[in-house]
């Protein structure tokens, strides 16, 4: 319990160090929100014009599509605004020698990493999912009850631990590689398959989504309950599962990793 | 004279070259990624023609969309020039000051410099991905359509292309005077071309006021001209019309970034040193 107490406390000076650092630089805080909602809008002219042409995506209506693509949205924000430090670990900080500094303070130094800094450009994403999300509810042909808000709000924590599981196992290549910067981009470049229904892919690449680099985990399958009520144990029980898997071998792959770890450069 | 200038140039070439070497098991891992976007992009258009009735969508066919994805994948890697990163880093730290002061064109090391990154790979990555193309072609539709003058034709405008886009983004890069989060206004830009550039989505499927607005910006002549070229969509003063525009833009661009220079040369203040 201290311990936790202790965690919270160095979390909550490190979150107040980068709004201070934020305020310095605001410019770059508008340009970085705007940018990555440039991205989504591009995405989503992508699909405005694309339902011109046909009435459903492989039996899913736009509302429904845009649901999923939100939801996907809102956990990839969260690990991004909170989480974004560990690609600096896979792309410079252990290339350049600079990771000894985090060996040397007494704290966990998963933990130092993950707090050290906040990424304010993950707004941009955070928003437009949670503005896509609150778009298409009205038009659903959903039945809500209370049991179905709670399973998305309770299920965007775990949700978000695979994002984050997933760039930790990533980034802690770099202890043995020196650099993993590119590994990471390749993984998380696989939540690109999370915007759309898993329908929409072959049985191969299902799979692939599902069980081994599980991004369907984090929007398709909590949709499948939520929109439709389908099997509420696998749509919510595996993300839940996943989430613990990944970040548990996470932490593992980097405590194993610190130990093979040579400081570079001089 | 021109033996002078290659004999200053050449070793930018060959440093480039060295560069590549050196990190190639990470640029494996980053083309990996790029190429699972691709199939994403794959799998969303399989699920259109699929849950539409027309076979074919504003000129494309799915087997000619297929087609054109690989070879926007591929003319979008043999195009990419780093240079707003590269310039706007430079002017952030002030080490630009380095390339003033030294008898050689700032522009010109950097186009041989990238060449030598970028002629090793570009060649391991097109040869196989242009017999794909025709292989996928071939099967899909029946028909044997490779043609060699079309080849020719898709390499010379991607020559244009790429240097459309390198001295588009050297230009871009002196906007580090103004915004000096890079990764940012880069990103920002990234998205915007590749709207722009019918990277998202073909122009064709756009409203017809907004292609033809397109079609005339310097984007279109990116990735679009080439791609369209090889899938022979373009023909005769259709197809003269847009390698001039082409031409047109590099030499813009090409002026624009000199201007820039001169303008910075002015501007800029270094610190430290």
């Amino acid at each position: 319990m201290k311990k936790i107490k202790r965690m919270l406390k160095i979390h909550r000076i490190f979150m107040a160090q980068e709004f201070k650092r934020m305020m310095e630089y605001k410019g770059d805080f508008i340009v970085g929100v705007i940018g990555f909602f440039l991205v989504q809008l591009s995405n989503l002219m992508f699909l405005w014009i694309i339902f011109g042409q046909i009435p459903n995506l492989a039996g899913w209506s736009v509302n429904e599509v845009v649901f999923i693509y939100g939801l996907s949205l809102i956990p990839k924000g969260i690990d991004h605004f909170f989480f974004d430090n560990l690609w600096s670990i896979g792309y410079f900080t252990v290339r350049k020698g600079d990771f000894d500094k985090y060996l040397t303070r007494p704290v966990n130094t998963l933990f130092h990493v993950l707090v050290e800094k906040i990424q304010i450009d993950a707004l941009g994403e955070f928003i437009m999912g949670v503005a896509l999300v609150c778009a298409s509810v009205p038009n659903l042909h959903t039945e809500w009850d209370v049991f179905r808000i709670l399973a998305m709000i309770f299920m965007i924590p775990f949700i978000t631990l695979i994002f984050t599981g997933v760039k930790t196992i990533t980034a802690s290549v770099a202890f043995w590689t020196k650099r993993s910067g590119n590994v990471i981009y390749m993984f998380y470049t696989f939540s690109e398959f999370a915007k759309y229904p898993a329908t929409i892919y072959n049985r191969f690449v299902q799979n692939i989504i599902t069980y081994i680099i599980p991004f369907a985990l984090t929007s398709y399958f909590p949709a499948l309950f939520i929109l439709k009520g389908e099997n509420p144990l696998f749509n919510l029980g595996m993300p839940v599962l996943a989430s613990a898997v990944l970040m548990g071998t996470g932490v593992l792959v980097w405590h194993r990793g610190i130990r093979a770890y040579e400081s570079a450069g001089s | 004279m021109m033996k002078r200038k290659l004999k200053i140039y050449l070793p930018f070439v060959n440093a480039g070259m060295q560069e590549v070497a050196t990190y190639r098991v990470n640029w494996i891992f980053f083309m990996l990624g790029e190429a699972l976007s691709c199939f994403v992009t794959y799998f969303i258009w399989a699920a259109v023609y699929s849950s539409g009735s027309k076979e074919s969508m504003n000129g494309f066919t799915m087997p000619q969309m297929i087609v054109y994805i690989v070879l926007m994948f591929l003319t979008g890697t043999i195009i990419a020039s780093d240079g707003a990163f590269v310039v706007g880093e430079e002017i952030r730290d002030g080490s630009i000051i380095m390339r003033m002061i030294k008898p050689v064109s700032y522009n010109a090391t950097f186009l041989f410099q990238e060449l030598g990154n970028k002629l090793p790979t570009e060649i391991a990555i097109a040869v196989p991905m242009i017999i794909t193309v025709e292989i996928i072609r071939t099967v899909m539709s029946g028909m044997f359509e490779f043609n060699v003058l079309r080849l020719v034709l898709y390499i010379l405008s991607c020559a244009l292309a790429y240097l459309i886009n390198f001295y588009f983004n050297i230009c871009f890069g002196f906007i580090a005077f103004v915004i000096k989060y890079l990764w940012g206004a880069n990103m920002m830009k990234n998205v915007i071309v590749g709207f722009l550039s019918g990277m998202v989505i073909p122009l064709s499927f756009l409203p017809e006021a907004i292609e033809k607005v397109f079609l005339f910006l310097p984007f279109s002549s990116l990735n679009y001209t080439p791609v369209m070229i090889y899938m022979g969509k373009y023909g005769g003063t259709e197809l003269l019309y847009c390698v001039g525009l082409q031409i047109f833009w590099v030499l813009f661009f090409f002026g624009l970034s000199k201007l820039l220079w001169k303008a910075s040369v002015k501007r800029l203040s270094a610190q430290g040193g």
